[in-house]
């Protein structure tokens, strides 16, 4: 069982269960300040009481919210941006160079300028989720199109296929496949611009509870919400995951 | 490059055209198939487009759909009810020993079991003219053996053409009724139709013991070899050597 390979995971409870007693055991020592490095039991205290209050739904419906929102839009101006500069030269040569420049800067440095266009409720963080799945997906897209196996374009067009049944029956399969690919990815972008939209400014949101436990200078509040961001970011991987398996049978 | 061909496949003959690559053979169907212009001049066929199947050397089947989807996809093209193109999709697999396998995508498919629903594909459409490039190359030895004795009768059931691009003199003359040689490229031409007189229906293992078989082969070899001998290539490369 030390060594057998079938229970790693096992392995890796453990030590991580170690590393979490001799934490807390440091922080009974007194050898940790809590204002800096809460132990376990606390930030564990600090978990419970967000979600005993129920004060925590209306931060997370407003993170989800806007992280879909931007997801949603952001995966379908991808894959029309994306399909339009692949099939159309001049809408490549006009696109691609300002998505080689939002792809080259960190994105988030919009985010001040989406606050003060849009305010600061919801549509400032979708703005920033949308842009930032938006230049992924168009560049998973664009490239995804142009490598299309010219072997099924022709087979398409021997068997009498028109340039509709091209995109039906090859390029947005293609095009399904790359993008579900990738999105584990754009799902971590999403939230990304979410969270980070509401730490610049907002009213709501787990960005926005960051910002307030850093401003009362909670780490166990704060340590607090990584933990949940990480756990909700997890389950929604695992619902891609799925997904990308089910839609990818074939592959 | 191929500088003007006329050939003519029969119905239910199996025509084949050989010579040295760089001839234009994949070109030549490629211009029939429209998927290529020709430098000049156009294609005149006796029937359209519409009827004229081709099979690649790569299967190509779409990867995202069940073999049954794949051999009704042309159907579907053609307009047929989606229902009566999924049966009919099955009978062809049927007809090639894959029944049952219909809902597995390529992927899960063998090589020789793709290649059997790629012609499933092309036959789906009652083509008049089947053409073929080089379609067994990528098979070993015993899955081409037996898909090619399987093509040969499909062909003298079916009636209908077909003219397979190969490089294999032996694997034309046994499945052809007819050869037709090229010229080496640049400016190939076609030089010569040679007749198969080995009776049908055919057993390709025996074909090529028939008695006309070494004899032709021979004759295809000597005037393959004086084509690619006389090419400008080859006469640039004696005057190197002379030097």
């Amino acid at each position: 069982m030390i060594t057998n390979p079938k229970y790693a995971w096992l392995r890796q409870i453990a030590a991580f269960s170690i590393l979490l007693l001799l934490w807390q055991a440091a922080g009974n020592a007194g050898w940790l300040n809590p204002l800096y490095m809460p132990t376990p039991l606390q930030i564990g205290a600090a978990l419970a009481q967000l979600f005993g209050d129920g004060s925590i739904w209306t931060h997370m419906e407003a993170t989800f919210t806007a992280a879909l929102g931007g997801l949603a839009l952001g995966i379908l101006a991808g894959v029309i941006l994306g399909i339009a500069a692949a099939l159309i030269p001049v809408v490549a040569e006009l696109v691609q160079p300002v998505m080689l420049l939002l792809n080259a800067i960190p994105r988030v440095i919009l985010a001040p300028l989406f606050v003060i266009w849009l305010g600061i409720g919801i549509g400032s963080k979708i703005a920033l989720a949308f842009i930032l799945v938006a230049v992924v997906i168009f560049f998973n897209v664009f490239t995804g199109i142009r490598q299309v196996d010219r072997r099924l374009v022709e087979r398409v067009i021997t068997l009498g296929g028109t340039r509709w049944d091209l995109l039906r029956h090859v390029y947005l399969p293609s095009v399904a496949a790359w993008v579900l690919s990738n999105l584990k990815v754009a799902v971590g972008f999403a939230f990304t611009g979410a969270v980070v939209g509401e730490f610049v400014a907002a009213s709501r949101g787990l960005g926005y509870l960051l910002s307030f436990a850093q401003s009362t200078y909670n780490a166990a509040l704060m340590m607090a919400l990584v933990l949940l961001i990480v756990a909700v970011v997890l389950v929604i991987f695992l619902v891609a995951g799925r997904l990308e398996k089910r839609l990818l049978r074939w592959n | 490059m191929l500088e003007g061909a006329s050939l003519e496949v029969g119905k239910g003959q199996f025509v084949s055209l050989v010579g040295p690559s760089g001839s234009g053979k994949s070109s030549l169907l490629r211009v029939i198939m429209r998927l290529q212009q020709p430098l000049a001049g156009k294609v005149e066929a006796e029937f359209p487009q519409s009827e004229i199947g081709i099979l690649f050397q790569d299967d190509a089947l779409l990867p995202w759909r069940t073999a049954r989807d794949n051999v009704a996809l042309g159907l579907g093209f053609r307009g047929m009810e989606r229902v009566q193109a999924l049966r009919t999709a099955d009978e062809w697999l049927a007809r090639f020993g894959l029944e049952g396998f219909g809902d597995r995508y390529p992927r899960h498919l063998s090589g020789g079991q793709r290649k059997r629903v790629a012609i499933a594909q092309a036959m789906a459409l009652k083509p008049k003219l089947l053409l073929m490039d080089e379609p067994f190359a990528s098979l070993d030895a015993i899955v081409r053996a037996r898909i090619s004795q399987e093509v040969v009768e499909m062909v003298e059931r079916e009636k209908i053409g077909v003219l397979l691009v190969t490089h294999d003199l032996e694997e034309a003359i046994a499945l052809s009724d007819a050869v037709y040689l090229l010229s080496q490229g640049p400016r190939a031409r076609i030089t010569q139709r040679y007749n198969v007189p080995i009776p049908r229906p055919r057993d390709l293992v025996r074909a090529r013991t028939h008695q006309a078989f070494a004899p032709l082969l021979e004759k295809l070899w000597a005037d393959l070899s004086r084509e690619v001998d006389m090419s400008p290539g080859a006469e640039r490369a004696e005057k190197a050597r002379a030097a």
